[in-house]
């Protein structure tokens, strides 16, 4: 059963890479003497780390280079797994469809903007991949994508993480229903019309589901005769949520929306669920862990609405303390370049070990998305997503080096010249304070609702 | 033999009536043309010189050293001029007027507005909204482009795109081809569903899966209605069905990297047939293209082309240094897009042009600027006529100057891509086009002159009207008995020459003129006769006698 299932996954993964055009780029390396922080099998000095085609083949001390093969020198240097970034926006033409209350069916997949210097800026912090998801103005809003920051290709397929899962933005509280409900005089107004519209989400997508699947019975029966359902590709997609195969992204502060988030989850039968911010999560966190799902959080970024109000540093060391899979990240192009610092504050706040608040940026990040048997530790095995610090990550004074996706460095400090924009638009462009104004909301979780809260309406 | 005369009679009515409509269009007498000497670029690659270009009835009707010339031809003499096949442009957003979609009306739920309003109106037909009096239809013409692709105006699914010729009195005269592609921008309405590409590609993607599903059920019903539900007619999802078919392409206006990039997607998604038109920051999805088997309109827009400074010294500030690797990165890119055209050719893409977003007056300058990038004249040429007629389907019609074509070509001076060539005439269905260079002189009307004799000055008067295409004139002199007729009156730049002769008697001897006209005035000299390098001044005058 098991085997079947084996070569169903693969298949599966197989298909989605070759239905990527794109031909991702692989290569192979020794990274020799380094501190390596393997995360799950603790730090292991003066050692070896050996790359092939994109994975970890070694991990030993004194291993030989293979001929041809480029070394780098780690000695003094501390090699860690890439971090991983569960909440981004970066390299994105366009974050929210912000026109409806449910747009299941949008995919930001479709804005992915692989010039985006951004992602630069992200591998020089050690981030090697992160979730890049449509903003919260919506209840549920669009597919998010799982991107390995692979600068250099202009092609958006071979920033794609082949055969990672799919996931789902869902916004609670305050930004949908500010959107729709204050601005735009529809549902949802407060957190109650929320919570009705993800529950007519998925009891339509249910009732959806129903129809097509006894229409494709009955089409299985010769000379079957009869008119197919409408079709929807919104339904379709929250159809997806409760067959389990896409993973929830939850956007909610409040600890009241998000026990109202795992009750709507446990009675649709929903498993894979992941709260994004989760600012009060430290108040129902043994509920989160008993439920199984996870928290994505910051450590100590808030007061910026209302919702954002009570809150701790010590959320992160809470909820890991009761067993929940808690990653922090960044939602900001400027946050994600320091994640390791971020991640150092839980030591400070709450005293959790250097391997936890390491795996807050690295294993934990996979698991929520899903991506925890490819990457988030250095293991043979794994894919060679690898950061290079001066000094230790969690300390003050550690300068990320160098950043390795796929066993090609993609961001060398040695090799960081001023200008390292992929695309010049050969146009002339204008610049004014007005523009620098709107690149500064650009990447924002409410992108693109401007018109919405317009004095007309 | 009656209805015959009136037949003849209405078309002496009807030409007399063209002429006056379309003043810069030859009196139509007769449909037949010869272009006589001329060298005929025949397709790419493909020359015979000194030949006869034959014009009947619409259509070329011979090409050769050796063709009679029908009695009732006009003979134009094209001595050491170049015909080549007329121009297609495979994007154009000329000779379309405005369409009314209701975009004022105000929408209540912006999650579900009225399909019209959010551009969702692929049933529309361009041809519908011709308009033979748009201005630019010449200026397109007056470079050499013959037949167009044109589209709705309006974003997302505007409508279907359709193929005129850059002529004719109504828009049955200029269609030529009805749909011939599903036209979409991808470009979502500010503030109601789908308003960004997130949305659009969403929506595109579903209106195709219904439509296919849609097109399966009526198939179905069609052949046996008998117990089941009717389908209601749905005029959105049916303008897919040729596409689903295969029978129609989608045409995408793509500029940037990233619109390339989404229209790819999508036919790898749906499986269509895709024309990427108005590309013009392709280059970087060189691969994905060729691999999508994509057909591609270039944009014939290029970046202006910024002049490095040569300054020998370097320059050592940080800003300065920054501003220069800066200016050298633009210059750089702008070179990349000289470059596309023949980096598209070296990969086996092929190509045609597109006007929609360039500035008519540049487009000669800028095939220049891609022909010195790499690309090859007949290169050039072919994306000019005979591969847009391929991908228009059109080949057995355009896109060479082969008996039997419809009869579009360009025929300029010199070579057409040189610097200084000059488009002499262009041919749309059969019909001529004189073109002037305009050089913003304006000689007709009367001119009061002075000619410096050894006796003294005479002051005389000029008259001198245009005719047609040519100009004539009348020189009233105070030393004549009468006035006489200014003859082989010619215009070249602000050069302007004229012969006359010093009286009525055939046996008065010649004279000629050579002056240059610089606004109202021109400055010159008179030869002939016992007379040298006489010199003459002429003032036009403002007032109308």
């Amino acid at each position: 059963m098991s085997s079947i299932r084996t070569i169903y996954i693969l298949g599966l993964i197989l298909t989605t890479s070759m239905a990527s055009r794109g031909q991702v780029e692989r290569g192979s390396m020794l990274i020799k003497n380094g501190t390596v922080l393997t995360i799950t099998k603790g730090v292991l000095e003066n050692t070896d780390v050996l790359i092939k085609d994109g994975k970890i083949i070694r991990i030993e001390k004194n291993i030989v280079a293979p001929a041809g093969t480029k070394v780098i020198d780690a000695a003094g240097l501390h090699v860690m797994p890439g971090i991983i970034d569960t909440h981004s926006h970066i390299a994105l033409d366009a974050i929210n469809e912000p026109t409806d209350v449910v747009t299941a069916e949008v995919t930001i997949k479709d804005a992915i903007n692989p010039s985006a210097i951004a992602i630069y800026r992200a591998l020089s912090g050690g981030v090697t991949s992160t979730q890049i998801l449509h903003g919260s103005a919506n209840v549920i809003g669009g597919q998010s994508e799982i991107i390995k920051l692979r600068y250099g290709t202009l092609d958006p397929n071979e920033l794609k993480m082949e055969g990672a899962p799919r996931t789902i933005k869902i916004a609670l509280g305050e930004n949908p229903t500010r959107v729709h409900g204050t601005n735009g005089g529809i549902l949802p107004r407060t957190r109650m019309g929320v919570e009705f519209v993800i529950r007519k989400a998925f009891t339509e997508a249910k009732e959806y589901t129903q129809r097509w699947d006894k229409y494709n019975k009955d089409k299985l029966v010769k000379g079957f005769r009869g008119m197919p359902p409408a079709y929807s590709l919104r339904m379709e997609t929250i159809a997806e949520i409760l067959k389990g195969n896409v993973i929830i992204q939850c956007h909610g502060y409040r600890a009241d929306e998000i026990s109202m988030m795992l009750k709507v989850c446990k009675d649709f039968g929903i498993k894979r669920l992941v709260f994004q911010h989760a600012n009060e999560g430290f108040k129902v966190a043994p509920e989160l862990a008993a439920q199984g799902a996870m928290a994505s959080v910051f450590s100590d970024r808030w007061g910026y609405k209302f919702e954002v109000y009570y809150s701790t540093a010590y959320n992160a060391a809470i909820l890991t303390r009761n067993g929940v899979v808690t990653s922090i990240s960044s939602d900001d192009p400027e946050l994600i370049r320091h994640l390791y610092h971020e991640a150092a504050k839980t030591i400070k706040y709450g005293g959790l070990t250097k391997d936890e608040a390491l795996s807050l940026i690295t294993l934990n990040p996979a698991k929520q998305l899903g991506i925890d048997s490819r990457v988030g530790s250095l293991e043979v095995g794994k894919e060679a997503d690898i950061a290079i610090f001066k000094g230790h990550p969690l300390s003050i004074y550690a300068i990320p080096v160098m950043t390795v996706v796929d066993g090609i460095v993609r961001f060398d400090r040695d090799n960081d010249a001023s200008d390292m924009r992929l695309m010049v638009d050969p146009y002339p462009t204008t610049e004014s304070p007005v523009f620098l104004l709107q690149h500064q909301a650009y990447e924002d979780c409410l992108q693109g609702t401007e018109l919405f809260f317009s004095e007309e309406k | 033999m009656k209805r015959f005369i009136y037949l003849v009679l209405f078309g002496l009515i009807f030409a007399v009536s063209s002429l006056a409509q379309v003043s810069n269009q030859m009196p139509v007498v007769t449909r037949t043309y010869a272009f006589t000497n001329i060298n005929i670029v025949q397709g790419p690659g493909r020359r015979m010189d000194n030949a006869t270009l034959l014009i009947k009835d619409g259509l070329i009707a011979g090409v050769g050293k050796n063709i009679s010339i029908p009695p009732d031809a006009i003979v134009i003499k094209a001595d050491s001029m170049y015909a080549y096949a007329g121009f297609i442009d495979g994007l154009c957003k000329s000779g379309v007027s405005a369409h009314y979609n209701g975009s004022s009306e105000k929408v209540l739920d912006p999650g579900s507005p009225p399909p019209a309003l959010a551009g969702i109106n692929p049933q529309n037909e361009v041809r519908t909204m011709l308009n033979p009096d748009d201005k630019e239809i010449e200026q397109l013409r007056n470079l050499g482009f013959t037949t167009a692709q044109v589209i709705p105006q309006g974003n997302f699914l505007p409508g279907q795109a359709a193929v005129i010729l850059l002529n004719g009195k109504s828009a049955n005269e200029m269609l030529l081809v009805n749909k011939s592609a599903l036209y979409t921008d991808l470009i979502g309405t500010r503030g109601i569903y789908p308003s960004t590409i997130l949305g659009v590609m969403a929506k595109w993607r579903e209106l195709y899966r219904q439509s296919e599903l849609a097109k399966t059920y009526e198939h179905m019903y069609a052949s046996n209605p008998t117990g089941l539900i009717r389908p209601t007619s749905d005029r959105i999802l049916e303008a897919f069905y040729p596409v689903i078919d295969q029978q129609l392409p989608v045409l995408v206006k793509s500029e940037k990297m990233m619109d390339v990039q989404h229209a790819l997607a999508l036919k790898s998604d749906l499986g269509f047939l895709l024309l990427l038109a108005d590309v013009k920051e392709g280059w970087p999805l060189t691969k994905n293209i060729k691999a999508s088997g994509a057909k591609v309109f270039l944009s014939l827009d290029l970046p202006e082309e910024k002049k490095m400074k040569t300054s020998t010294e370097k320059p050592t500030a940080f800003e300065d240094v920054e501003r220069e690797d800066l200016e050298k990165r633009k210059a750089d890119a702008v070179s990349k897009c000289n470059a596309q055209p023949v980096n598209f050719q070296r990969a086996g893409i092929a190509f045609g042009f597109c006007s929609y977003s360039a500035k008519v007056k540049d487009i000669p300058a800028n095939l220049r600027r891609m022909i010195s990038a790499g690309l090859t004249e007949d290169e050039a040429l072919a994306a000019l006529t005979t591969t847009p007629a391929k991908f228009l389907g059109l080949s057995d019609r355009m896109g060479t100057v082969d008996q039997g074509m419809i009869a579009n070509l360009v025929i300029s001076d010199k070579s057409y891509f040189l610097e200084n060539a000059k488009v002499q005439y262009v041919i749309v269905d059969g019909n001529v086009y004189p073109i002037e260079t305009k050089t913003g002189i304006k000689i007709e009307g009367g001119w009061t002159i002075v000619i410096q004799t050894s006796r003294g000055s005479m002051n005389d008067r000029l008259h001198i009207r245009k005719e047609g295409n040519t100009y004539a004139g009348t020189y009233f002199s105070e030393s004549l008995p009468a006035p006489v007729d200014l003859r082989e009156v010619s215009l070249k730049g602000n050069l302007l020459s004229f012969k006359y002769k010093l009286g009525n008697n055939p046996d008065a001897p010649d004279m000629v003129a050579e002056v240059t006209v610089t606004g109202k005035t021109f400055k010159g000299v008179v030869n002939g006769a016992r007379f040298k390098n006489l010199a003459i001044e002429g003032v036009l005058d403002t007032r109308n006698r």
